[in-house]
C-alpha cells in the first residue's frame, strides 16, 4: 500500500474522532484539546495532498495563535456548570446534519463537474514549488483582497480592544 | 494517492459534526469551537478540489480563510468577554434578551 493512503487513512481517522471529542465533551478544556489534535491532524492532510504552504500556516496561525485565544479566554471565565449537550436539540440535529452532508456531496458533485481547470499546469506547480505557485497568485490577482484582509485585521484588533476595555461594559 | 473524492467526504464529515455542534451545544465558547471546525472542514474542499483541478487559487482562498478566522476568535471571544462581565454566565440559554 502506497504511503499517502496509509497517512491519510491514519490522519483522517484521527480528525473525525477528535472532532467528536470537540463536539461531546462537556469539559470545555478537553474540547479545546481535541480542536488542536483536529488542527493539527488537518495540516497533516494538507501535506499530504502536496500544499506545503498551506499546512505550515495552518499549525503556525490555527494551532498556535488562535487556540491560545481560547485557552487564554477559558482561563479568565469559571468552569461551566449546566450540562453540556441541550438534550431537546440532540434528537433534533441528526436530520438537518444528514441533508446537510447531502447537500454538500451534491454542490461538490455538481459544482466540480461545471468549473474549469486552473493556470497552471501540473508539470509547473512541480517545478517551481507549490509555495511558490500560491505566491504568485495571491501576489498578483488577489492582491487587493490581500491587503483587505490586513484592514480587517487592523479592525478586528481595534474591536477587540474596544471589547475588552472594562468600564464601557461596567457604566 | 487517495482519491479527493475521500477528502470531500472526510470535509463533509467535518462540516456536520460541527454543524450538530453549534446546533447541541450550550456553552457559548464550545460554539465558538465548533465553528472554527466547520471553517477546517472548507479549507479541507478548498485544497482537494485544487488538487483535482491543477489550481492554486483554492489555497490562496484557505489563506484569506485563516486571516478571517483570526478575526472572527479575536472578536468572537472578546464579546464573549463582555457577555461574561455583564451576565456571570456563558450559557446560551440564559442570554435571552433579544428573544420577543
Amino acid at each position: 500500500m502506497d504511503l499517502s493512503v496509509v497517512a491519510f487513512w491514519i490522519l483522517s481517522a484521527v480528525a473525525v474522532i477528535s472532532a467528536f471529542g470537540v463536539v461531546f465533551f462537556k469539559n470545555i478544556i478537553y474540547a479545546v484539546l481535541s480542536l488542536i489534535s483536529v488542527l493539527i491532524a488537518i495540516s497533516g492532510l494538507f501535506f499530504n495532498l502536496g500544499a506545503e504552504l498551506i499546512g505550515a500556516l495552518q499549525i503556525l496561525i490555527y494551532a498556535v495563535a488562535i487556540v491560545v485565544f481560547y485557552v487564554l479566554v477559558i482561563s479568565t471565565v469559571p468552569e461551566y456548570k449546566g450540562e453540556a449537550v441541550d438534550p431537546k436539540y440532540a434528537l433534533l440535529s441528526a436530520p438537518f446534519g444528514f441533508m446537510l452532508f447531502m447537500e454538500l456531496a451534491f454542490v461538490s458533485i455538481y459544482g466540480l463537474w461545471k468549473s474549469g481547470t486552473g493556470i497552471f499546469m501540473p508539470q509547473v506547480v512541480q517545478e517551481v514549488s507549490n509555495a511558490k505557485a500560491v505566491a504568485v497568485i495571491l501576489f498578483t490577482k488577489y492582491l487587493f483582497p490581500f491587503e483587505v484582509a490586513s484592514l480587517i485585521l487592523l479592525v478586528a484588533m481595534i474591536g477587540a480592544i474596544v471589547l475588552g476595555k472594562k468600564d464601557i461594559v461596567e457604566d | 494517492m487517495v482519491p479527493y473524492e475521500y477528502y470531500l467526504v472526510l470535509s463533509g464529515l467535518l462540516m456536520v459534526l460541527g454543524f450538530v455542534g453549534v446546533i447541541v451545544r450550550k456553552n457559548i465558547i464550545a460554539l465558538l469551537i465548533s465553528t472554527e471546525l466547520m471553517l477546517n472542514s472548507v479549507n479541507i474542499a478548498f485544497v482537494a478540489f485544487d488538487m483535482k483541478l491543477n489550481d492554486v487559487a483554492g489555497q490562496v482562498f484557505v489563506f484569506f480563510i485563516l486571516t478571517i478566522a483570526a478575526a472572527e476568535a479575536a472578536i468572537g471571544l472578546g464579546l464573549i468577554m463582555a457577555i461574561y462581565r455583564m451576565k456571570k454566565d456563558v450559557d446560551v440559554t440564559k442570554i435571552a434578551e433579544l428573544k420577543g
